[in-house]
């Protein structure tokens, strides 16, 4: 499986267990990166193999499954001991806090939050893809280089992905808790949603009765994976949705197609001179 | 004397590096029936074989309660010679001796405190689960649980401290926690807030040693239903009984219509209270039903604006309106 840094995401195992359950009727697409924006989205294609019987049950016209990375944690050493109080007075973007002990610093391009530990681990959030992350934590490293110390970018592995579906029907989850008591927890008092966890691949995915799903795993293959494992097990849950649920759905989607932050436009604008200015400590 | 079976044993006396064997004699049997089973009477102190009726023991030890009975209980002296039940199932034999109060000029020092004050370091390994027990128990006490529910939650307790998975968490997060299951698997669930407000833990801290219980001991609890609570909020509200049988038969309705998807039961059930009492003479509002049972008023309103569009399929048939459906407030 290829990973692109910045590029589109396929995974042609899943693509090839599909194709053998089409009817062959709808064609195979995966939606181009560049007509998304930058945000990083798998898509894959999902057949309904099982004719709709049930008039009712009426399904999004458009076959495809979005899965949408919001996070990427990561965490990485520098091997070397630093001194955040010099880098608080020297470097850009950061801010100290003391009763805790860390460092923070926030990058804009690609837009992450580093968090530093006079150890000198460092560990690096916000980032949308496992190639950002790295780039993200690249950067920092030579953000610290810059004041002064003698860094090495060493350990880096992604912690923790975050990953949001939303499946075009509805969920009934309260008999889809009973039905999973072993792996699932539902608690209405507590949360909303169903607490979802699996062994293999490893992954905890909070399923919603709006049929929302969100995932977190250790890497975005486990991700992946997640979702087609749960697919069929939620499948003979759904149910369609009403027209309010319609509505707000619609309103979400339409919220998630334009994201706020698009840093390609912002990266055009950038001048070589601006770079160095930002990275010059002051 | 009583014919015994003799049990040899050995003992290694380590200076002379001699193993000497002796037979100690230890059981009581019937010497015709050295295999019969012995009935114990309690009363009498006596063993008795079950095949002949020869007694063969004597002065056996009551384990009984005390039978004399004293009506002067403010008397300095209690002549009561036993203690209370011990409670060996959730805590080790605690068989150490206290020196009582003192009576009398002599066990009084000069500034007039008693000599010997030995009330410390009576049970150290139990006495987290002790201070445990007491605070379920006062739990309990302030929502009327019976003993039954006490005991199952001083059960958990027990198993959890000594599974020591969740060593880290305060006693007293664990003791509601357990108590808030307990309720759950005897089939009365309460909900979060009512145990919050009998405890002086927060909810969420409850609700984390709650998971984090169920997945060191393994077990699951059912899904709480809205039935669960409508007998206790619509007697705290003083509905009639027919007020009560309708909202339980609204909120049933409800939930298997789906017309209410990822709400909460308790939400459901309010609403359905709401809808209930509304439809008779007995009105109550909003904010009242949402102060017993622990919901937001908005969010009973949220509930119910589901609701109120069917509300014609949610009521029972045989329901007599005060005020029919059509004017029903859609609030």
């Amino acid at each position: 499986m290829e990973v692109v840094c910045g590029g589109r995401f396929l995974s042609p195992s899943f693509s090839g267990a599909w194709r053998e359950s089409t009817s062959g009727d709808n064609t195979r697409s995966i939606i181009d990166q560049s007509q998304m924006g930058e945000q990083e989205q798998v898509s894959a294609v999902m057949e309904d193999e099982k004719v709709i019987k049930e008039e009712d049950l009426e399904v999004d016209p458009e076959p495809v499954l979005d899965i949408i990375i919001n996070n990427v944690v990561s965490s990485f050493s520098v091997a070397c001991h630093l001194d955040l109080h010099h880098l608080a007075l020297h470097g850009n973007n950061v801010e100290l806090r003391k009763e805790n002990g860390v460092l923070t610093m926030k990058l804009r391009k690609p837009p992450t939050t580093a968090s530093i530990w006079s150890s000198g681990k460092i560990t690096c959030t916000g980032s949308t893809s496992e190639c950002q992350a790295r780039l993200a934590g690249r950067r920092i490293a030579r953000c610290v280089q810059k004041m002064g110390y003698n860094v090495k970018f060493r350990n880096f592995r992604i912690v923790n992905v975050l990953g949001t579906c939303s499946l075009p029907f509805a969920i009934k989850i309260t008999p889809f808790s009973q039905k999973h008591r072993d792996a699932a927890s539902y608690e209405p008092e507590l949360h909303p949603g169903v607490t979802y966890r699996i062994e293999h691949p490893k992954a905890t995915l909070k399923i919603f009765s709006t049929g929302s799903i969100t995932v977190t795993a250790p890497s975005i293959a486990n991700v992946q994976n997640a979702i087609e494992h749960i697919y069929p097990l939620v499948r003979e849950f759904g149910k369609a949705r009403s027209e309010e649920e319609m509505a707000e759905y619609r309103r979400n989607q339409a919220r998630k197609q334009f994201p706020i932050l698009n840093f390609e436009d912002v990266e055009e604008d950038l001048s070589s001179s601006e770079i160095e200015e930002y990275w010059e400590p002051m | 004397m009583p014919y015994q079976k003799p049990i040899i044993y050995s003992t290694f006396d380590p200076n002379s590096c001699v193993c000497h064997f002796r037979s100690r004699f230890v059981e009581v049997c019937c010497p015709q029936h050295p295999e019969a089973h012995l009935i114990e009477d309690y009363r009498a102190g006596d063993q008795i074989c079950s095949e002949c009726g020869l007694v063969v023991g004597d002065r056996v030890i009551d384990v009984g309660s005390e039978w004399r009975t004293f009506s002067n209980e403010k008397a300095n002296n209690d002549p009561s010679r036993v203690g209370g039940p011990e409670n060996p199932l959730l805590n080790g034999s605690d068989l150490s001796t206290i020196i009582g109060p003192g009576a009398g000029g002599a066990s009084f020092d000069g500034f007039g405190n008693s000599k010997y004050q030995n009330r410390r370091s009576m049970s150290s390994s139990d006495r987290a689960l002790i201070n445990a027990f007491r605070e379920i128990s006062n739990m309990a006490d302030k929502i009327n649980l019976p003993k039954t529910i006490v005991d199952r939650a001083n059960l958990l307790f027990k198993q959890v401290h000594d599974g020591k998975n969740l060593k880290g968490r305060s006693n007293d997060a664990i003791a509601s926690a357990s108590l808030y299951i307990a309720c759950r698997q005897e089939g009365v669930p309460r909900t979060f807030k009512e145990i919050c407000a009998v405890s002086k833990i927060s909810k969420k801290e409850i609700g984390r040693c709650f998971k984090l219980i169920l997945k060191a001991l393994e077990t699951q609890v059912d899904l709480i239903t809205t039935g669960d609570f409508m007998s206790r909020f619509c007697s705290n509200l003083g509905l009639p009984t027919f007020a009560q049988k309708a909202a339980t038969h609204i909120a049933r309705k409800a939930v298997d219509l789906d017309i209410v998807p990822g709400r909460s039961p308790i939400s459901v059930a309010a609403a359905a209270i709401y809808m209930a009492s509304q439809a008779s003479d007995d009105k109550r509002t909003q904010k009242d039903i949402g102060d017993i049972a622990g919901v937001a008023d908005v969010t009973i309103r949220q509930s119910y604006k589901l609701m109120y569009p069917h509300a014609k399929e949610l009521f029972p048939d045989d329901f007599k309106f005060s005020t029919p459906i059509e004017l029903l407030p859609p609030l």
